[in-house]
Formats: structure tokens, sequence, C-alpha cells
């Protein structure tokens, strides 16, 4: 039933393809919207095939290949209902099915107001969509069955048994897929020969918004389970596998800015087209990387031998955009102009490339490692050192441009106005440095991001304070005062929103990346230790034996200072069927800082061996998450359009006139 | 501005105030570095760079496998002997291999990897200010906005005339159409 409702997926998809693309070029508005309805169909086929998987683990059906392979007897009932996408072909089962759902909401909302635009964007869609289906009816079948049933499956890599295997891969995988979709409403309205005409631009940023906040969420989730539980107190280590689901966020969140440049002033039309084949490129190079690409990685999950595929796909599709893009170029034609250099529209261009820069530089050192093989026959690792060094001091250019360029004015910025406009963010961004370095607070670099970020909020507050001021001297309640001030006009606010969140991560990476401290000791029960103004006292350990693992549950009780924290539990676990140790830190975590315990070792006679860290700010960072959420939903929130022009012209002339 | 002013609106007050506040919080946060030896420094800055050759891409400082704590041992033992970073970097190298540090050497072809980036970036400087100058100049002196707010008071009036009377020749019609229909 699965199997043969994948095959008419696949042939759907295929001629949903076709008949888009001929129907748009040949104008056959019939053929399209047969095409059309073809789209709407497959989330229905595609979810028959994901059911009968998700059946399939839930009832430990071990004579399907790919549960035999991904799951056990000893594997928790909740985890398989989520073991789908534990591997590479169901993942790419669950790609596909999401495609197709996203698609269908894309394109209804499209047709209607596009007609145009939206039969060439779900040709564009169908085609990916098609791309997976054929890979996983050809190559990759998850429900392909073995000649003789095991006893018992494989079971997952332990490291996935984590809450986090509930959230993090579907957003991830949900973000990398939807980059489909504002890149085939672009190039459906440059095929469409209506890249010149704004009208994608509404319909592209939305979705380049809701891409943008869902790579977003999935990096940040990431980021959160492994600082929970790789153990190391770190969250982001610039492993290949992360590189590539950065990439593709880093090029749409130049789109999603661009985009707003377009959307005002009309122009970046052609930028913002180079933008979007940058990302989807990015995000199908993600999927190479992911998916037995050449370079070793901590996620190796759903490694195979298809990584290839993915790689001839973007070939083809970026070719097939950049072809598109030289046979439409001339409908891209801007005719506005810039009155002055610095503004606006420069600043955010400036961000642009900054930002295509951080994606680029992280693209080279991810893949450095496979030209010095092959030119030097040595291999070389490139690794975090490397991208600190040199992507750190452009994403600190990058959190200033973003204090700077929101208080500039569009077309021309005077020397007065930019005076006005940054001389309190200013000022707030050089004491802050003064007053650091006055209590005793070292490292010039973190000491200047701190100014930067101080420069960031003060912009925004300032912002905030004047508009809500304003409002309260024409007889509003300063609440609500600010709350209308933010419904008034919610792109320009929800981005405010996000700013903060930004600085928010921004303030929790700094601090813990230059103010972290850690200290590895040996502890018998009984002994103890201090690290800054935290105590602790090793109490005992506890070993306990599980089906398919042996846990020990080390106790330690916690002094802040004279005061009593309680009892921090952390533990590892060790998997004997994968020779694999998962240890899970204790964290104590506050707005201030994070006091981390992971245990390294327990030795037999009794000595363990913990790294304790101090982390400071990181709480602010996953308290970022939603407020960054709220901002995007905030800058998204439907507004009544503005009043017919006719009615603007007239009180205009009235005006003029009076 | 004048300081008297500043001092004299009691918001200003309060906000800086509130900023140096927060500042303050952010250095209480930021203060435990002043409890950890040198040693223990330079051996933290050394484990980073090292990789863990048994876990691809992870530094012998974050993983936890025995391998790394057995090499975060070594590192110890060795800088308490006075060995230089640069001695046990090449001890681990000669074991498992350049690829055991994760920082590419600048030397030969692997000097590469760190020129590409800068040069890119000043290629990509240069390039921005070009498209900036060639997007500031106007294509035609009427497009420009400032030529159009240089019209003279009875042009201006003259203008709006003609828009109003053209929307109100849109208007009539259709409000005839609409009578008809």
């Amino acid at each position: 039933m699965g199997q043969i409702s994948l095959v008419i997926a696949l042939l759907v998809a295929g001629y949903a393809t076709l008949a888009s693309f001929l129907g748009a070029g040949l104008r056959m508005p019939e053929l399209a919207l047969s095409g059309r309805y073809g789209l709407y169909a497959l989330p229905l086929l595609l979810i028959i095939p994901s059911m009968s998987l998700v059946d399939a683990f839930v009832s430990n059906d071990f004579s399907v290949r790919y549960v035999a392979e991904n799951s056990n007897l000893a594997m928790p009932v909740a985890y398989t209902w989520v073991a789908m996408y534990a591997g590479n072909a169901g993942s790419l089962l669950f790609l596909a099915l999401v495609l197709s759902g996203v698609s269908v909401i894309a394109i209804a909302g499209l047709s209607r107001k596009l007609p145009h635009t939206g039969a060439y964007a779900a040709g564009i869609l169908m085609l990916t969509l098609t791309f997976f289906l054929a890979i996983i009816v050809g190559l990759a079948n998850p429900l392909e069955r073995l000649p003789i049933t095991p006893a018992d499956g494989q079971g997952i890599n332990p490291l996935l048994v984590h809450f986090g295997m509930f959230i993090h891969p579907p957003v991830q995988m949900t973000g990398l897929v939807l980059v489909t979709v504002p890149f085939s409403i672009a190039m459906g309205a440059m095929m469409a020969g209506r890249g010149g005409h704004d009208e994608w631009v509404s319909q592209g940023r939305l979705w380049g918004m809701i891409t943008w906040v869902v790579l977003t969420i999935g990096l940040l989730l990431g980021a959160w389970w492994a600082y929970t539980i790789l153990g190391w107190g770190g969250y982001w280590a610039w492993d290949p596998v992360e590189n590539s689901a950065l990439m593709p966020w880093l090029a749409m969140t130049a789109f999603v800015h661009s985009i707003m440049v377009q959307k005002r002033r009309g122009m970046f039309r052609m930028w913002n087209m180079v933008l979007i084949i940058t990302a989807f490129a990015m995000a199908q190079m993600g999927m190479f990387i992911n998916r037995g690409g050449p370079v070793p990685s901590v996620h190796s999950f759903a490694e195979s031998s298809m990584g290839w595929l993915f790689l001839a796909f973007m070939g083809f599709t970026l070719l097939g955009s950049l072809i598109a893009f030289w046979w439409r170029s001339g409908t891209l034609k801007s005719r506005e102009t810039l009155d002055s250099m610095l503004c606006r529209e420069s600043i955010f261009l400036l961000q642009n490339v900054l930002f295509l820069t951080v994606a680029l530089v992280t693209l080279w050192g991810t893949i450095f490692p496979i030209f010095s093989d092959v030119a030097q026959d040595e291999t070389v690792t490139v690794g975090a050192p490397f991208f600190n060094r040199v992507n750190g001091p452009i994403i600190l250019a990058l959190v200033a441009l973003m204090g700077i360029g929101p208080l500039l004015p569009w077309r021309r910025a005077t020397r007065t106005n930019v005076v006005r406009a940054l001389k309190y963010p200013v000022a707030a961004g050089i004491v802050t440095a003064v007053v650091l370095a006055l209590l005793g607070i070292g490292q010039p670099v973190a000491l200047a991001a701190f100014s930067i970020c101080a420069l960031v909020v003060t912009g925004i507050i300032h912002e905030w304070v004047r508009g809500t001021m304003s409002r309260h001297r024409s007889g509003e309640s300063y609440p609500i005062a600010f709350g209308r001030l933010l419904a008034r006009n919610r792109p320009r606010y929800g981005g405010y929103v996000v700013h903060l969140a930004i600085i928010m991560l921004a303030v929790g990476a700094i601090g813990s990346s230059f103010y972290g401290v850690q200290r590895d000791m040996v502890l018998r029960p009984g002994d103890t230790g201090t690290l800054g103004d935290y105590s602790f006292k090793y109490l005992r350990v506890e070993e306990t034996l599980f089906a398919d693992r042996v846990e020990e549950v080390a106790e330690l009780e916690v002094y802040s200072g004279d005061s009593y924290l309680g009892l921090m539990r952390p533990f590892r676990a060790f998997y004997p069927d994968f020779r694999i140790a998962a240890t899970r830190g204790a964290i104590r975590s506050t707005p201030i800082e994070d006091f981390y315990i992971v245990p390294s070792e327990f030795n037999e006679d009794g000595r363990a061996v913990f790294r304790i860290l101090i982390n400071p700010l990181v709480w602010w960072m996953w308290a970022a998450g939603p407020l960054l959420f709220a901002g995007v939903v905030l800058g998204l929130w439907p507004q009544r359009q503005p009043a017919p022009a006719t009615l603007t012209v007239r009180a205009l002339s009235q005006a003029a006139r009076a | 501005m004048s300081w008297a002013k500043f001092i004299s609106t009691g918001w200003d007050l309060r906000w800086a105030t509130t900023g140096i506040a927060t500042v303050m919080w952010l250095a209480v946060a930021c203060t435990s570095q002043d409890d950890v030896t040198l040693l223990e420094q330079r051996a933290h800055e050394l484990n980073e760079v090292i990789m863990c050759p048994v876990c691809p891409g992870e530094s012998i400082n974050e993983s936890q496998h025995t391998l790394a704590v057995q090499m975060r041992a070594i590192v110890n033992t060795k800088l308490a002997e006075g060995a230089a970073e640069s001695d046990i970097k090449a001890f681990f190298v000669e074991r498992y291999g350049q690829s055991v540090l994760l920082e590419p050497s600048r030397r030969g072809f692997t000097l590469l990897v760190w020129v590409i980036p800068p040069f890119g970036a000043v290629v990509a400087a240069i390039g921005l200010y070009y498209v900036l100058r060639t997007m500031r100049r106007p294509r035609s002196p009427v497009a420009s906005p400032t030529a159009a707010l240089q019209l003279t008071e009875d042009e201006r009036a003259r203008y709006f005339e003609q828009i109003e009377a053209a929307i109100g020749e849109t208007n009539s019609e259709e409000q005839r159409s609409r009578a008809d229909g």
C-alpha cells in the first residue's frame, strides 16, 4: 500500500512538473491547472507511506529493512513515533512529505494572487519533489523488506535518544526544505517575466521570513541540544553539518533584509534573485554534505552514498537558475537610483555582502579538506579556531551594522541626521566599554563586542522611547502608546524585536566564549572542590543496569558561596552495542551564568573525573528564541493596506493648496 | 545638548542609570575568570586546537571520549613539565598526522585556506563601491526626486490641479458606469 502510493506520488509529481512548466510556457492554463491539482494531491499520497513507516516502527516490524536498521525492542515507545527521520531513507520521505505540504499552502495562496508566477513556481517545487521521490523510490526506499525477518533491530544511535530528537531534526529539515518556496516564488516571477513588477515581493518576503524563522529556531534547538547532551558546555562547533545548515541561513538572512529594499524602493531586483538562488544552492549543498558528503562530521547519522546525487541536483538547479536569470535579466532593471552613498539602502547592501562573505568563508573552510586531500595528498582539518578567527570579525561588523542601518534614513543621509541618530547609541557603546574596563573586565575583543551590543540596544530603545513619548504627549498612556507604536509599522518594529533577540544571542555567545571557565577535577566520594564562587561535594555514584545501557549517576552537593543550591546529578551512559558513551551534564542555569558539571570518567577505584564549567550568560541564548519568534510574528502580522491611492493624492493636493 | 540640560532631564538620567546598571550586571557575570591559573588557561587553549583523532571534528577539549581524556592528561603533564605549546602540538602531529590540528598551518598549500577569505573580502568591497557609485548616478534628470522637489510654487499648483482634474474625471466616469449598470 505504502509502496504503491510512493510510486504513484512519483508519477504525479513528475506530471505536475511537466504540466506546470508546459502550461505556463505554452500559455495553456488548463494544463497548468491540471498540474496544480496534481500538486494538491501529493500530500495525501505521501501521508500513506509515511504512516505505514511510522506504523512499522511503532509495531516493531523488523521485516522492514529501514526499521531493522534504526530501531530495536529496547527503544522507548515515544521514540518509535519519530524514529522515521533518524536515518537517510526515512528522513528523505519526511522531507518529501513536508515539501508537498508547504507546496500546497504556498501555491494555493500564490495562484490566486499571481497566476503567471504561480504556475512556474509550482513547476519548480514539483521538480524538487520529483527529485526527492525518485531517490526514495529508486535508491533509498524506507519501506523495502528484508528477505528474512530479524528477531531484533540494530537500534538507533544512542545520542539521538534525547528530547531534542522530537524537535530539532524536524524543524531543521523543514527549514532547509522551506528554502525551496521563496526560491520558487522568486524564480517563478522571473521566469514569467514579471520580476520587474514587484508584485511577487510580498509573497516572497512572507515565505522568506517563514523560512528564516524556521531555520533560526532549528539552529537554536540544535545548539541547545548540543549544549545539554554533548557534555562539553558548548553549543556550536563549526562542524561540517552545522555549517551546512548555517550557510543557507546566512543567505536567507541577507535575502529577508534585501527584499525589504525592493518592497520599499523597487531596487535590488537582480540582487535579490542572486541571493535567493544562492540560498537555495546552499541548502542543496547542505543536503550533499549531510548525506554522506566527503567531510567527516559528528552528525553522520543519515550518511549514505547518495550525497553526490544532491551535488548533481544542485549543479543542475544552479545552472537552470542562471540560464533563467540570463534570459530574463532584461526584465529586472531598476529605475530607482541612490541619492547618496550613505543611506539605508547602501548599509543593506553592505550587510548582504558581509552575510554572503561569512557564508562563502564557511563553505570554503568546510570543503577545503577535500582540495587539500587532492592537491597535496595530506589530510588537514579546518576546525573551529579557523572559523572563529575569520568569521568572528565579520559577524561583529554585522552586529554593528544592525545598530546603524535601521537608524539611517532611506535615500540620503546627511551629516546632521547621522549625528542625531547615532549620538546616544555611540555614547552608550563607549560608556559600556569604559565601565567594563574600569570594573576590571579584560579581553579587548570582547569589550568591543559588548560595546557594539550596547550601541545596538540603545539605538532600538531610543527609537521606542521616542515613538512612545510622542504618542504619550498626544494623550495616550504609556503602555497603550507603546503597543500602538509597535502595531503601527509592524515590519519595522517586528524587525527591532528580532534584532533585540539577536543581541541576546550575541551577549550569550560573547560571555560564554570569552569569559567561560572550566576545570577538570579528580574526586573521590566525600571530596570537595571549588570553581569561582561555587563549591561542591562529590557524594556517591550509582550504577544502574538497563537492557541497552549502563548508567552511572553521580550525586554532588553544590553551594554558591554559603548558600546551598541543592543536589546535582550528572550521568554517563554506556551503550555496549554501539560502544558509545553518552554523557549528560547537570546544569544549573541563571541569567547570570550556568554552573555545569560533566562526568568524564568513573574509575574502578572510586575516583571520578569531572569537568566543572561556569558559562556566563548562556541563559540569554535560549531566552532569545521565543523573543525572536514573537518578533517575526509581529513583523508578518497582516496589516490593513493603506487607503487607496486616489484618496492620498487628493489629500495631498488639498494639503498643497492650503 | 549641554551637560546641565542633560542632567536636568529626569528621563535621561533614569535611562542612563538603567544602562549603567545593566553594564555592571554584565561585569558580574564575567568575573569568574580570576579563579583560573595561567597553566589551566594555557591547557584549555591548547586543548581547543587539538582534535580528538577518533571523533572527527571535535577537539579534545570538547570530546569526552577516553582517548580525549588521556590526551588532555598528556597536555597537562607536558605543560607542567615546562614544554612549549609548539612542542606539544608537534608531539601529537608526529603521532596522528597534520590533521590532528584543528587550525590549519600557514605554510605551503594550506596557506590558501587563510589567504582566500581576506582576498575575497577586498574584491567584494571594491565591487560594492563601484556598484553603489553606478547606482547613485541618476539615469535621467526627471527621475531624480531632487529635481521634482525643485518645482516652483506655480508649477506645483498646476501639477496638483491636473491631478485633481484627472481624479475628478475618473470618479465621474465611475459614477456614470455604475449608474448605467
